[in-house]
């Protein structure tokens, strides 16, 4: 029946880009869905797709349960909620940047009614504010009472407790004294003297222990900062922040908004230009004239400026895709042709293994700092650099605003990625078929030909799989290529939060950590569609 | 009017691209300018086209030829920079009539190069150049400033070199050392202190429990100010005792908090050691090692006990005391009472190029410095908490707001039950903080002499020629005059008639008179270290 081959059609359609994606996991879910053996599906979604799930959240229920159990200098390790709202703090970031980019580019009416909604905001929030800080004295204020109250009797047992062994130091020195003269007037031995010394040298340091308990159980109650405090303290913080950030706002709608500064220069022009024409002497023409130029030239400039952004994460991320997608284009450049060259040519071969051996285990951060001296001296003045200008100008990747140092971190890249991907094309070359050979040999094709027709295609399979390894060496690489740099990036993210020490720096790294690790992964999956796409077998790797 | 064409627009483009559009939106919030085009989108400011970027070559090419005007070009702009503003003061036409009624209006310099980008580290006296972006100053002088972190002091020195950045935040010794030749070399040139004072020592709390034991004067919860390092003096030779030898931390070989440190040390007789040619980490002779972090890593080298005392600005200290691995112990209020600490450094080709731009960023520097001392008729710093709220925001400073308003506000906690008024610890502007005085340069020079960093010794007059050399004053006047015609700063706010060197003064911790006139003889003042 056609309709039962249609069906079929689609069942095997999905179950092939399954395959070819390498999520071969998902494969008795559409078997299920098209009623093939339910129980053997059952059974493999319990097995390969239930399990890994409850797994994954074994960890995470792990993870919640260590993590405020650990204590470091720095804070606790966040909990997967924690670093849940990290991501959120990062958005609203971002979202802050879009929100003052549009004010700052927005005109007419829309502008008017902008200032309206921002400045209904700022009341309401300062008065959240007002309110909060208030709480927040009331709530510090019972707090430190209670800590006054319960340091009080500790504070009084220290200082008596000080009080007590400074007397009983002193009574031992004069004992010891008295001994000492004892000894001068040779009324007794040394014996006891030393004795006496040995043992108050001991209960010295018996009180000095004594001392110490009490005072860390002072340090402790002074160092705990109960949850109460600290959430207030949280709350008021980040009302503040937001009054803060939304009278910037409404300095992008008013003073700052380029609509605005554009009709001031524009203003001014029209001013000097009335100026000009009644002016009297030549020079008094001429001042006039150039102001109008000027004006006029400061006008179309502040058109076209654009809102300086702050980077965050989201900008960050894509940046570092780009990066990594200019490193993996150079090394897959160079990787393949020598490749090729070294598995037709044993002699080639012979020349290259020194070279490949000798500089494949570098650390990535020798070549960035190499690069950074060799390849920065063809850039002596970057902003006037055309290269750099054309990368600028450029529809999307303009936004990006390249610098030098993301060429070092693409070539430091380009570098790591490079052996893995040279190395299996030569041995993709190397190990085409005899046979296959041999017919070209008897069909007398000549070496292009030769290459077009058997080599690479034969080849192609193993030269994907080490481009899939390239490119997770090149993501790896990167992300310590940015931080050392400095150059945009996730791994300038991760340096960033890590120099800032603040209260956030953690859950941050760690979620870093995760958008790297989802990044990457996603990165793998995309060359194996591609190798999939090549293979003319299924052997090729599956994970 | 605006609207209804974007709605035009969007009903009759493609339907697919708007799905794409809305997807992405979805997916991806702002970000996905960076695959589909939003309908009406401005144009991005660089983007030039081929003829136009092959004229700007040529164009560079000519001016290349004709070496003369180069060198005639920034007087000349210098000159017509000052016609314009003049003329069109005259004219009126840049007086704002918004702001004119709540703040007086500023005059926009007709400026060489208005998209910059300036270098900082994190550290709180960043705060005029992240005051100057985030309150508006650089904009009313018509520049679009970028403010960028840097990994460390060589990395920022280096990419002003090579201009990969404008200007930056930079310690008061490195334009001089650069200058000189000491470490990387360059011409680096500074008009604008940024500010003084902030810096402190901060010793782990085994060190501190050791000093305690040594002067029982110490073991209160607020001891008497200011320590001295007489007390680490047992420590340190129980360790040279032993073998070892005690390790600290400061940040770059030319940074204040090197000389502060030694400075310190020294003063107690415990030898720091020396530069020589062959020394170049400055370990000659030492009783103790300093070794060069960055200062946000200081807190975490300490706790991994590479090192078990730093002297870093702030809020490196405060986060010490708020993780409860250290105890600062003084601060270079103490060391040397208002000493100058960061500067506001460039290439000395770059202010040639740009010298009006120039003059503008000094004059936004100015604003943020007295926005950041502004004071109400009690003397409290008004404006302080609203600077640590910028501090604190990831791109800058990034650390909590309560650590970075500890020692911002005007308070100082030394441990956490001794926190001390310290209003001068951060010093932006008041006593004409922010002039470019020649006798901080000497200074530094004589301390880079003390070490040993220069080798040779050097006449008298050679300092005032290097100091002359690396400060701009004339810069700062420049800018200070226009400012005092807009209003926004009073006569008495810039030392207008100076020679350039302060009076000679002798607020150190060990009393010695430095007279910035005299640097020879105030070398010869010092035990340890080079005396000529």
């Amino acid at each position: 029946m056609p309709e039962q081959t249609r069906i079929e059609k689609i069942k095997y359609g999905l179950l092939k880009t399954i395959d070819v994606s390498g999520f071969k996991v998902f494969d008795p879910v559409v078997r299920l869905f098209f009623g093939e053996e339910p129980q053997k599906q059952v059974k493999d979604i319990t097995r390969y797709m239930l399990m890994p799930i409850l797994f994954v959240c074994c960890c995470l229920v792990i993870w919640n349960f260590v993590a405020p159990r650990h204590k470091t200098k720095s804070g606790e390790v966040p909990t997967p909620e924690q670093v849940w709202s990290a991501l959120k703090v990062n958005d609203t970031l971002h979202n802050r940047e879009n929100e003052k980019e549009s004010d700052f580019t927005l005109s007419d009416k829309e502008r008017d009614e902008r200032i309206k909604e921002v400045e209904i905001l700022i009341a309401k929030k300062e008065e959240e504010s007002k309110k909060l800080k208030e709480d927040l004295t009331t709530i510090d204020a019972e707090v430190t009472k209670k800590k006054d109250e319960s340091l009080a009797p500790l504070k009084a047992k220290y200082t008596e407790l000080k009080a007590a062994h400074k007397e009983a130091r002193a009574e031992r020195a004069a004992e010891a004294q008295k001994m000492a003269d004892a000894v001068a007037e040779k009324k007794s031995g040394t014996e006891d003297l030393l004795t006496l010394l040995r043992q108050s040298n001991k209960t010295k340091e018996l009180e000095k222990e004594k001392e110490q308990v009490v005072k860390d159980q002072i340090a402790k109650i002074n160092d705990d900062k109960p949850k109460v405090l600290q959430n207030a303290k949280m709350a008021s913080d980040s009302v503040a922040t937001e009054v803060q950030h939304l009278k910037k706002r409404l300095d992008y709608l008013t003073s700052g908004n380029r609509s605005m500064k554009v009709g001031k220069a524009k203003e001014s022009a029209t001013t000097a230009l009335t100026k000009l024409e009644s002016a009297q002497s030549s020079a008094e023409i001429l001042a006039a004239a150039k102001t109008v130029v000027k004006s006029e030239e400061r006008a179309d400039k502040i058109a076209k400026q654009e809102y300086p952004r702050a980077s965050t994460i989201w900008f960050q991320m894509w940046r570092s895709l780009f990066t990594v997608f200019i490193g993996f284009m150079m090394a897959a450049v160079v990787a393949i042709p020598v490749g090729i060259m070294c598995g037709l040519n044993r002699v080639a071969m012979a020349c290259l293994t020194p070279i490949i051996s000798i500089f494949k285990p570098v650390s990535p951060v020798v070549w960035l700092l190499i690069f950074q001296i060799v390849v920065g001296a063809f850039f002596p003045n970057p902003e006037t650099h055309p290269f750099f200008l054309f990368l600028n100008s450029l529809p999307i990747v303009g936004r990006l605003n390249s610098n030098p140092a993301l060429i070092f971190s693409a070539c430091t890249v380009a570098m790591c990625a490079l052996w893995p991907a040279l190395v299996n094309t030569a041995l993709g070359v190397s190990s085409v078929e005899n046979d296959h050979i041999n017919v070209a040999k008897v069909l007398r094709l000549g070496l292009w030909s030769r290459l077009t027709k058997i080599i690479i295609p034969s080849s192609l399979p193993l030269v994907f799989a080490g481009l899939r390894i390239s490119l997770g060496v090149g993501w790896m690489v990167l992300i310590a290529a940015e931080a050392l740099s400095s150059s945009e990036g996730l791994g300038k993210y991760v340096w960033d939060q890590y120099q800032n020490g603040s209260s956030l720096t953690f859950a941050n790294i760690l979620l870093a950590c995760f958008v790297i690790g989802i990044i990457g992964f996603i990165l793998d999956r995309i060359m194996i569609v591609l190798q999939r796409a090549v293979s003319f077998d299924d052997g090729a790797a599956t994970v | 009017m605006l609207a209804i064409t974007e709605n035009h627009n969007q009903a009759f483009s493609g339907s697919v691209r708007h799905f794409a559009y809305w997807y992405s939106d979805c997916l991806l919030g702002e970000s996905r300018r960076l695959f589909v085009t939003p309908p009406l989108r401005p144009k991005p400011i660089t983007k030039i086209s081929i003829p136009q970027l092959l004229e700007l070559k040529l164009q560079s090419h000519f001016s290349n030829q004709r070496s003369v005007f180069k060198l005639l070009l920034p007087l000349l702009s210098f000159i017509t920079a000052l016609l314009v503003i003049g003329l069109s003061n005259s004219f009126g036409i840049i007086a704002d009539p918004v702001a004119s009624a709540a703040k007086p209006a500023t005059q926009q310099l007709d400026v060489e190069k208005d998209e910059l980008k300036f270098g900082f580290i994190k550290l709180t006296d960043c705060a005029p150049i992240v005051v100057a972006k985030e309150k508006g100053f650089f904009e009313d002088e018509g520049l679009q400033v970028e403010v960028i972190a840097q990994p460390n002091w060589k990395q920022l020195l280096d990419n002003v070199i090579n201009g990969e950045l404008d200007g930056a935040h930079m310690l008061s010794g490195q334009p001089i050392a650069a200058t000189i030749g000491f470490g990387t070399k360059a011409h680096i040139v500074t008009a604008y202190t940024l500010d003084l004072n902030g810096n402190g020592i901060t010793v782990s709390n085994d060190i501190w429990a050791k000093m305690v034991e040594n002067d029982p004067e110490l073991d209160t919860p607020t001891p008497k100010h200011p320590i001295s390092a007489k007390a680490l003096k047992p420590v340190v030779q129980e360790m040279l005792d032993e073998g070892k030898k005690l390790q600290m931390g400061m940040v770059f070989p030319v940074s204040t908090h090197n000389y502060e440190i030694r400075y310190w040390l020294a003063s107690s007789g415990i030898h720091p050691g020396m530069y020589t040619s062959e020394d170049i980490k400055g370990f000659a002779d030492a009783e103790v090692e300093l070794s060069v972090t960055p200062p946000p890593q200081m807190p975490a080298t300490m706790e991994a006990g590479t090192i078990s005392s730093y002297c870093v600005g702030e809020p490196w200290n405060q986060q010490a005391v708020s993780k409860a691995i250290g105890v600062p112990v003084t601060t270079n209020y103490d060391i040397w009472k208002n000493n100058p600490e960061k500067v506001f450094g460039v290439t000395k080709a770059w202010a040639d190029e740009n010298p009006t731009t120039h003059v503008a960023v000094v004059k936004a520097l100015m604003r943020a410095g007295k926005w950041l001392d502004e004071t109400d008729e009690s003397g409290k710093l008004v404006n302080r908490e609203e600077a640590c709220r910028l501090l604190a925001k990831p791109n800058y400073v990034g650390a909590d707001f309560d650590v970075i308003k500890n020692s911002m506000t005007g308070f100082f906690y030394f441990q956490k039950s001794d926190k001390r008024e310290m209003p001068d610890f951060n010093v932006f502007f008041k006593y004409q903080a922010s002039y470019p005085w020649y006798s901080d340069g000497v200074w530094f020079l004589t301390q880079m002499r003390r070490w040993g960093q220069i080798t040779e010794p050097k006449p008298a007059e050679w300092y005032d020629q290097t100091a002359k050399s690396v400060y701009m004053p004339s810069v700062y006047k420049a800018a200070a005059k226009m400012l005092l015609d807009e209003g926004h700063i009073t006569e008495a706010d810039v030392p207008w008639d100076t020679d350039g060197y302060r009076p000679a003064t002798t607020d150190f911790i060990d009393g010695i008179e430095y007279d910035g006139k005299k640097p020879l003889e105030y070398l010869t003042k010092h035990t340890i270290g080079n005396k000529d």
